[in-house]
């Protein structure tokens, strides 16, 4: 009974106390993001067929659709093709900065608020991969996914250092973007634009709500306790979307899995042979030729993608077999990519398999990009400033309190910031 | 049916939950610092042998947790590890909290981990096979998912599509000299599969666009081809603007020629079965031939711009 009680209020004090899987949020906001926004460059020549509001799919058959299911598209707003522009540059541009991690929980609204605008207003243009973005660019908003490798991170860290040294940082651009965003929405939601279903609309208030009750907390709070409240809430709100997320990873592989248990051709062994063979799916027809070749390669391949698809969530007990089975479906979707011509579904899904990576992997996988990265930028480069200002302030740091140690946050942008270091420590010469 | 069709936005006008919780956002720049990260944690991240502390394998359900390990670096939170930096570092450990915020923090929790079930329970029930529960709250069901929540990952499932579907076109022209003219039948998805040959980033346009509106096609579509409700009717539209997009880059309508009219069928032939299977099947192709639409002048127009 203790043991219970005990284990209980160690989980609470787990999810209330930090925002758990940094690396993990990291690496899939990254991993969407890219996804996204290398879509989004690849189809720019074809961006009015698709989405624009004279294609195919035009603005009036969207709006009677979008009558019937409501569904959020800021592309409906008007049919202007000025406007049209506009929204996907900015959805190029949430993309990049999401990336980077500038403000992370603004751009992953926005990055969100032009994954649906543009996939919602042409619904049938849109396959798996697209299906994946959708549900985890709502799902990002929830997390503190600019942790680490971000440049959130870096800001931190400096504004950190500076305040060590005993300077004042004013941040301006948050509140600005704030308020820039606020107009928007603000207009938007008076023009009577918002009406259709009310997820996304109180999704957008709400985080809009919370920013301004974050920094007026942070800033006027006379104690500390409204602001731990905040991070507490935080805190349990990003530790419950990554569960979210994970779980959801567990349900494509789940349903994929289970219905094709029930197919004729997953049981006799030749499922796989089909899809190489459909004109739609292969770009490489003599590649597919060469894989279907053999029989019991074709029937091992198909057993095999249902047992893993299958296996894949309960596999999530034991860290060793995990990990085998990651790689396995990793290295799958890497296949797929190419023989199936299905890149970016491929890519949204290695994205979302990453979120099982073991940190100790992911940490190594920072470093050594951060090593690569550090080699390649010359000297004085935008890194190395920042670097240097690091061993500045740390020195700073060591002689006011005596070497006392560094500021406990420092690990969460640890993966870039050793890395650099190392470089560093490399020489690395341009 | 086909496996890469996944949303197709059937859903009603349904109202949708509530958010869970309330995200701070970061986008006003203010950090919070209370990470539990110390330089231990920093420190280890260069070995090997470090304790994750954040393995998403391990469940983060809030009932469920683990019992916490002491070596865990996240729980080390010796005050000494925090004395620096002007303003004093506000942790966030529950337990420090007054009665008063400790009760919303409860409630927070407790709306997040319902939230949380609730969706997950949400969308299970929207991805598993018609059963007890879905037929009795299939309703609650829809309304939390749609139209945001939509998905589809039955992939290549139960049974891969096992038939190239081609959907070919051809137009009643008027020639620049009057007559009318109908000329023969373009393979629009061949077209498509040309572009995809040897493509490493295939286009929606080509892979997505003209294959998953014929499903959205035969999806609203009775036997004779009679529309089903105003999805029937708006899948007539959009199958029709992408044939005419396609006759006019073909040049269908010839110098100084209108298309008056197109009709379209679809040509499905079976996969050749594997050589090594010994399975016979026709590889002749089925054809399914719609009714000739007429192109309403504007669009004429527009297409020849």
């Amino acid at each position: 009974m203790n043991r219970i009680a005990l284990s209980v209020s160690g989980g609470i004090a787990r999810v209330t106390g930090s925002a758990l899987g940094p690396y993990q949020t990291a690496v899939i906001r990254i991993g969407f993001s890219a996804t996204w926004l290398l879509f989004l460059l690849r189809e720019f020549p074809h961006r009015h067929e698709m989405y624009g509001p004279d294609a195919p799919w035009d603005f009036g058959l969207a709006q009677q659709l979008i009558g019937l299911n409501g569904a959020f598209t800021a592309l409906m707003w008007t049919d202007s093709r000025v406007w049209f522009e506009i929204v996907y540059a900015l959805a190029v541009l949430a993309a990049a900065l999401l990336l980077l991690g500038w403000r992370t929980r603004a751009m992953s609204v926005v990055f969100m608020v032009g994954v649906l605008s543009l996939q919602n207003r042409s619904v049938f243009m849109g396959d798996g991969g697209d299906n994946v973005l959708h549900l985890m660019s709502i799902y990002l908003v929830f997390t503190r996914c600019g942790q680490v490798w971000s440049l959130d991170a870096r800001r931190a860290r400096l504004d950190r250092e500076a305040r060590a040294r005993g300077e004042r940082v004013v941040d301006r651009t948050g509140p600005l973007l704030w308020a820039a965003l606020g107009a928007v929405l603000v207009g938007v939601t008076a023009a009577g634009r918002l009406g259709g279903d009310p997820t996304v609309p109180v999704l957008l208030w709400t985080v809009w709500t919370a920013s301004a009750l974050w920094w007026a907390v942070t800033r006027r709070a006379k104690s500390a306790e409204p602001r731990m409240l905040l991070d507490v809430v935080a805190n349990i709100v990003h530790n419950g979307a990554l569960l979210v997320i994970m779980a959801e990873a567990c349900l494509i592989y789940a349903t994929a899995g289970w219905y094709k248990i029930q197919g004729s051709r997953w049981q006799d062994g030749t499922a796989v042979y089909y899809p190489l063979h459909l004109d739609y799916f292969s770009p490489w027809p003599a590649l597919a030729d060469l894989m279907s070749v053999s029989g019991t390669i074709v029937m091992l391949v198909t057993y095999g993608t249902v047992i893993v698809q299958v296996a894949f969530p309960f596999t999530l007990f034991n860290r060793r077999v995990k990990n085998v089975l990651l790689v396995v479906m990793m290295t799958e979707h890497a296949v797929i990519a190419t023989v199936l011509g299905l890149p970016f579904f491929s890519l949204a899904m290695i994205a979302a398999d990453a979120v099982f990576l073991p940190t100790s992997f992911l940490r190594r996988l920072g470093d050594r990009t951060a090593r690569a990265w550090g080699r390649r930028l010359p000297r004085g480069g935008p890194v190395l400033p920042a670097q240097r200002d690091r061993h500045s302030a740390d020195a700073d740091e060591k002689s006011r309190d005596g070497g006392a140690g560094k500021d406990p946050e420092d690990g969460r942008d640890g993966g870039q910031a050793e890395g650099i270091e190392g470089a560093e420590a490399a020489g690395a010469p341009a | 049916m086909d496996a890469y069709g996944a949303r197709d936005a059937a859903g009603g006008g349904g109202s949708a939950s509530p958010e869970p919780g309330t995200p701070p956002a970061q986008g006003t720049g203010v950090t919070v610092r209370g990470t539990e990260e110390t330089d231990a944690a920093t420190a280890a991240g260069r070995e090997p042998t470090e304790p994750e502390h954040a393995d998403p394998a391990e469940p983060t359900e809030p009932e469920h947790a683990d019992p916490v390990e002491p070596t865990e670096p996240e729980r080390v939170t010796e005050p000494g590890d925090v004395t620096i930096g002007p303003p004093p570092e506000p942790r966030t450990d529950v337990a420090a909290l007054s009665p008063r915020y400790q009760i919303a923090a409860a409630l927070a929790l407790a709306v997040v981990a319902v939230t949380v079930c609730v969706h997950l329970g949400m969308v299970f029930m929207h991805v598993a096979p018609s059963n007890t529960v879905t037929k009795k709250h299939g309703k609650a069901i829809e309304e939390w998912i749609y139209p945001e929540f939509e998905q589809n990952w039955k992939l290549f499932a139960p049974n891969p599509l096992q038939q190239n579907i081609a959907v070919q076109a051809r137009a009643r022209v008027r020639t620049a000299a009057g007559e009318i003219r109908t000329t023969d039948w373009y393979d629009l998805s061949a077209e498509d599969g040309r572009a995809i040959d040897g493509n490493p980033l295939p286009s929606h346009v080509d892979q997505n666009e003209l294959r998953r509106a014929w499903d959205f096609f035969t999806a609203t579509h009775d036997a004779d081809n009679r529309p089903v409700g105003l999805r029937g009717s708006l899948s007539e539209s959009y199958l029709r603007r992408i044939v005419e997009l396609r006759l006019d880059r073909d040049g269908a309508a010839g110098q100084g020629g209108t298309v008056d009219s197109v009709q379209v069928r679809s040509a499905t032939t079976n996969v050749r079965p594997p050589a090594w299977s010994g399975e016979r099947i026709s590889l002749k192709p089925m054809y399914r031939v719609l009714s000739w639409w007429s192109v309403p002048a504007d669009e004429a127009e527009g297409a020849t711009k």
